[in-house]
């Protein structure tokens, strides 16, 4: 063990860190327009929707991500669209967290009371804002929990992203490592990372809960 | 299994007094934190008495039960089953003992939950079979027919292979006592075996009691069926906060005692059970 | 699409990595569930430090990628004198990231046994043996399959990375193929729904197995077994 390799190689690996960390970020992003836009969509899209949904989900909650983000990353060119590999990554990430997230919600609105949207149909309320203003903001409240972790999953499954190229720390210390033959400090020093930001991560999970909790 | 007249056998009242008491209770205390939940409590048992304990909630009757067989742990004084001192070493004061010595101790005490504490995972006959060959050390056809002439016993021997889901509470309560009685124990400790119980099965489980305490097993009874206490019970002892309030024979304790929260607490109970 | 020619070519070769992904699978659950379970056992103990150390390993494991842990343990290894061969490197790297969730649903599922089921048979005399054996364990069974059916069906997804340490599995030698036949984007395609029918499959046993577990519980109230949906992943 050479601590001092560790500290050459420390600026890369945090500017790395810092790719995955916005990858991820994307990624979940995408993965939450895409989760409650399915969620939303099998609940009240009728059965057709449903049943596209839920093949969505089941196939990207059953396929390993690796194999999901290489057909992203070939297909993409097929169908003309060509993009750099940052691109492909972000997407497939975020078609698998979408199936993840739209289960949570899915989750999350069985936890609301029922009569809450009879009530707001009683009233009158229009189906859109029955959404906007009852269930969602709720369900959101409710998946908190489940949606920071949803993040700490998907940043240590940017990891994976690796093998299209993107210079995250994952690439960036087989990169590194591949050149100073060091690779035990370099990869310890790459998991130290990824742990403390999953910790940082985890720490404002529990901050915001417990925010969400009082208010 | 036949029914039991109520009056009891010579056998009984003959062993009191002339060997070492079943249990011996002197002393013994108890705190949870700063709360003192039993406080210098004296009490002895003989062979083959039935001692109900009774009291309101919270009183101690249930920890002072478990402290007999160590489930509960107590601080102060000295338990003596047989003449061997539970839970601590004779020879270093305050010093565990061991876990084997523990074991050879509570295999003569059985005790029988509020919960019954059935393994789910096995039948009735299962249930009743595994301590034998986890602790007799009996081989499993032995330990199977022992363990079906003991349902027989309580009257369950149709429900020999039924799992304890299947069973009713009054059912799974009697396979429980089976299971400790196949163990032959010297000392049974029942705690509140029939307040888990829809009311029309209570009558079945005091019956298999009725028929244990007259075959004269040694029996301490935490209970709250006042009924059960006043036909079978030798000695009652009323506990309050922790101490004994009153202790003696039922007469004694439910009719002749001048201790007013004994009457207090009867009083209640038959307001509470009358219509 | 796929000509069924190369099929025939491959056929063998994926074939036997498909084996080799078997291999690892089974070999990396049974690896992690021992040692979750060991650990889960540790963690009993009232010994504060190992506690601590047990603790820091699980949250190390669970707070850090699988493809880094493979790769400390395949190229990283050889700096301190271990020198693995890559299925077996892949082989330890499922069981040591396996057995920290093991411990944890193990813990769980150890913390969920009914105290009274316990003390009945204190009270009986049984050894702690005996009664982790007899009565623990089955009644820690019932509450943690679908946990354990659920974990098992994430190791399976994650038996793909290993070929990034060219673990010969299915996915390795499918790349190979890939490569070789330019037949990249069918080849995926096709892997992407064997795989989704493997986990399917391995969901479905499982759930199978959840059954016949608990079949003793049916007409309990209380104690039935919740299968909980499947959204942990790892």
């Amino acid at each position: 063990m050479k601590f001092s390799v560790i500290i050459d190689a420390f600026p890369y690996l945090l500017g790395a860190a810092v790719t995955t960390i916005w990858v991820s970020l994307l990624g979940v992003l995408l993965g939450q327009v895409i989760g409650v836009a399915v969620c939303v969509a099998r609940q009240s899209g009728g059965r057709a929707a449903d049943m596209a949904g839920g093949v969505y989900v089941s196939f990207f909650r059953g396929v390993p991500l690796l194999i999901q983000l290489l057909l992203i990353y070939y297909m993409l060119p097929l169908i003309g669209i060509d993009v750099p590999p940052l691109v492909a990554s972000i997407a497939a990430l975020g078609l698998a967290s979408g199936a993840y997230v739209s289960e949570i919600y899915r989750g999350a609105l069985n936890a609301v009371p029922h009569g809450q949207s009879e009530a707001a149909l009683a009233l009158g309320f229009p189906g859109s804002s029955i959404w906007t203003r009852i269930l969602l903001p709720q369900a959101f409240r409710i998946s908190v929990p489940a949606l920071v972790n949803e993040l700490i999953l998907l940043l240590k499954a940017s990891s994976l992203i690796s093998v299209v190229g993107v210079a995250e720390l994952t690439r960036t210390s087989q990169t590194i490592s591949a050149s100073n033959y060091r690779p035990l400090e370099i990869y310890l020093a790459a998991g130290l990372i990824y742990l403390a930001i999953n910790g940082a991560l985890a720490l404002f999970g529990t901050l915001v809960e417990r925010r969400l909790q009082q208010a | 299994m036949t029914a039991v007249s109520q009056t009891v056998p010579l056998s009984r009242t003959s062993v009191q007094g002339d060997t070492v008491p079943m249990v011996s209770i002197r002393g013994v205390g108890k705190s949870f934190g700063t709360n003192e939940v039993l406080r210098d409590i004296d009490l002895t048992v003989n062979k083959s008495e039935v001692v109900c304990l009774i009291g309101p909630s919270g009183s101690g009757k249930s920890t002072l039960l478990r402290c007999i067989n160590f489930l509960e742990v107590y601080d102060r004084g000295e338990i003596r089953i047989e003449g061997r001192l539970v839970g601590y070493s004779e020879d270093t004061p305050r010093r565990r003992l061991s876990n084997r010595d523990l074991r050879s101790l509570r295999r003569n005490v059985g005790m029988v939950f509020q919960q019954f504490n059935l393994w789910p995972h096995m039948t009735a006959l299962e249930n009743v079979a595994e301590a034998l060959v986890q602790v007799r050390g009996m081989d499993k056809a032995a330990a199977t027919s022992h363990a079906r002439r003991m349902l027989d016993r309580v009257g369950l021997a149709a429900k020999a292979d039924s799992y304890p889901a299947r069973l009713s509470g009054g059912q799974q309560q009697r396979v429980a006592i089976a299971r400790v009685i196949a163990m032959e124990p010297h000392l049974m400790l029942f705690d509140e075996p029939t307040s888990a119980l829809d009311p029309e099965l209570v009558g079945e489980v005091l019956q298999v009691m009725r028929d244990l305490a007259a075959d004269g097993m040694t029996m301490v009874v935490v209970t709250h069926e006042m009924g059960f206490a006043a036909n079978v019970a030798d000695k009652v002892a009323f506990l309050d906060r922790g101490r004994i309030a009153a202790f003696g024979t039922p007469r004694e304790v439910f009719h002749e005692s001048t201790e007013p929260r004994v009457q207090q607490f009867l009083q209640t109970y038959h307001e509470r059970n009358s219509f | 699409m796929l000509d069924l020619s190369l099929l025939v070519q491959y056929g063998p070769a994926l074939l036997r990595g498909f084996g080799v992904t078997i291999l690892c699978w089974g070999a990396g659950c049974l690896i992690g569930m021992v040692l979750g379970f060991a650990l889960m056992l540790l963690r009993q103990l009232p010994v504060k430090p190992l506690r601590w150390v047990i603790r820091a390993y699980i949250e190390v494991i669970r707070g850090t990628p699988f493809l880094i842990q493979l790769f400390l343990l395949y190229s990283g290894g050889p700096s301190i004198g271990l020198r693995l061969e890559a299925t077996t490197a892949g082989i330890l790297g499922l069981g040591i990231y396996g057995s920290a969730y093991f411990a944890e649903i193990f813990r769980a599922g150890y913390q969920a046994v009914p105290k009274g089921q316990v003390e009945a048979a204190l009270s009986l005399g049984m050894s702690y043996g005996s009664i982790l054996r007899r009565v623990i364990v089955p009644a820690m069974l019932v509450s943690t399959i679908p946990a354990i059916v659920n974990m098992m069906a994430i190791l399976t997804k994650e038996t793909v990375v290993l070929s990034i340490i060219t673990v010969p599995e299915l996915m390795y030698e499918m790349q190979t193929m890939a490569a070789e036949t330019f037949a990249t984007f069918e080849t995926i395609l096709g892997m992407a729904l064997f795989y989704w029918l493997l986990v399917e499959v391995v969901s479905r046993l499982g759930r199978r197995l959840e059954a016949r577990v608990t079949r003793f519980l049916t007409h309990a109230s209380p104690q039935g077994s919740s299968s909980e949906t499947a959204t942990a992943r790892a």
